[in-house]
């Protein structure tokens, strides 16, 4: 039986039997860890509050090796990012970062950069910036850092070298208006738009989090969420929660 | 499966269908009712089928009930004018169990989940706004669970129905009875001081 050890964040979890849960963590020194928190779910849990979605802790768990889900057995709270809870916008752009840390990653693949990019997104979320800024700035730089960067320097379907006139984003990058018109569920963007993705990928992220882009905003968050979408092979699910909340807040940013 | 008489692996497949049950808590299940007598095995399977042709839904606050409207509907000493929103019908009970509150409720049959994908048009939303346009209600009390999922129904709700002008309350968060302060984690106490109060 192996201890570990390692700060991770709350990414997800479901109940389990009477009163356990299952809780998915992404962690700094295994990547994607399932485990069984024994008694969680009951009202004096030595858990207590500490496994709500977003919390960043550090975490001690057994390791059997007979099973996929290992055994919780201590979750410190570092910092709760109980913020991100307050407001339906920033719970659903905090939502949609986790979903696609929890599927578009394998368990036990560790990757630093995208822990570290994950609990910078979460503390952006806690700020004065637009939720959907953070969301766009965490999904460019996810997709990069999981080898999913978009080809943004000629068409992905015929190869035709960028610039080109009427371009669309579509599966994999930029496709041009010949090939965009055979492909189903590309998303319009203006040449700015495909400067800013540029940008936000490379800029230092506490530029990228306040310089002004515009409406290329939301065709990159459209895009990154089409992108997700493809790779894990269904719409996300947060996307939908989102369209629903913003039912009553008709003036709030549309990304993704 | 092919170990095991027909009813015996049918039986054992049933009874994995029912949540936190697994294969070897299926098998276990099987071979305890196999030893009791028949009749409280018959007593059993009749009261599976006397629950779902008996109960129903309430058609004003979806609690499940014999009768529609169910019986805390059509009580006429309850207060009309308190509304409580919970997410299931367990909830309810724990609620009734208090012995502490004589209004209404409205069970939404879910809550909002940004990561299951479930939003306003999936629980019972737009039933509670039809109840609340009647004009009857004069506060609405949240008492969703105090996890993601519940926090967001609440803010969800007090943010669509603030504009109907009703008194909105959550009910409070923090320590529970017979607790010990310094056992507590530091959501809970911010939450319990956040919601403190003036006392004598």
């Amino acid at each position: 039986m192996a201890l570990g050890k390692s700060a991770a964040v709350v990414i997800g979890s479901f109940p389990l039997g009477e009163s356990d849960r299952v809780v998915t963590f992404y962690s700094r020194d295994f990547g994607k860890i399932r485990g069984v928190a024994k008694a969680s779910r009951r009202i004096r849990s030595r858990f207590a509050g500490a496994l709500e979605l977003f919390t960043l802790g550090e975490m001690v768990f057994f390791d059997t090796g007979r099973s996929e889900l290992v055994r919780i057995d201590h979750f410190d709270v570092l910092h709760p990012f109980d913020r991100v809870r307050r407001d339906l916008e920033r719970l659903g752009q905090a939502s949609w970062i986790v979903e696609c840390v929890a599927r578009l990653t394998a368990e036990h693949d560790r990757h630093v950069a995208l822990y570290a990019l994950l609990v910078r997104s979460l503390r952006a979320l806690e700020g004065p910036v637009p939720p959907a800024r953070v969301a766009v700035c965490f999904g460019v730089r996810a997709l990069e850092t999981l080898g999913h960067r978009p080809r943004l320097d000629a068409c992905t379907v015929c190869g035709r070298a960028y610039p080109f006139p009427r371009p669309a984003l579509g599966a994999g990058g930029v496709v041009c208006e010949a090939c965009a018109r055979e492909d189903a569920g590309m998303v319009t963007a203006r040449p700015a738009t495909l400067a800013a993705f540029e940008w936000l990928r490379s800029e230092r992220w506490e530029e990228a989090l306040v310089m002004p882009i515009g409406r290329s905003e939301n065709e990159i968050g459209a895009f990154l969420d089409a992108q997700v979408s493809r790779l894990i092979g269904q719409p996300t699910r947060t996307a939908k929660f989102l369209r629903d909340v913003r039912r009553l807040e008709p003036t709030s940013g549309v990304s993704p | 499966m092919t170990y095991y008489p027909e009813p015996v692996a049918r039986l054992i497949e049933a009874l994995q269908q029912l949540p936190g049950i697994g294969p070897k808590t299926a098998q276990r299940l099987t071979f305890f009712l196999l030893k009791r007598p028949v009749e409280e095995v018959r007593e059993l399977s009749e009261s599976l089928l006397a629950v779902k042709d008996r109960i129903v839904s309430c058609r004003t606050c979806f609690n499940v009930t014999e009768g529609d409207p169910c019986r805390i509907c059509a009580d006429p000493a309850r207060d009309a004018r308190l509304l409580c929103v919970v997410e299931e019908p367990n909830d309810l009970l724990a609620m009734e169990r208090t012995g502490e509150y004589r209004g209404r409720y409205h069970v939404l049959l879910g809550a909002l989940s940004p990561l299951d994908g479930v939003g306003p048009d999936d629980i019972k939303v737009k039933e509670l706004l039809a109840r609340l346009e009647g004009g009857e209600t004069a506060e609405v009390i949240l008492a969703t669970n105090p996890n993601v999922e519940g926090e967001a129904t609440a803010l969800y709700l007090a943010k669509l129905l603030r504009p109907l002008g009703i008194r909105i309350t959550r009910i409070a968060r923090g320590l529970p009875v017979g607790g010990d302060l310094e056992y507590a984690d530091q959501v809970t106490l911010s939450k319990a001081l956040e919601g403190r109060r003036e006392i004598g």
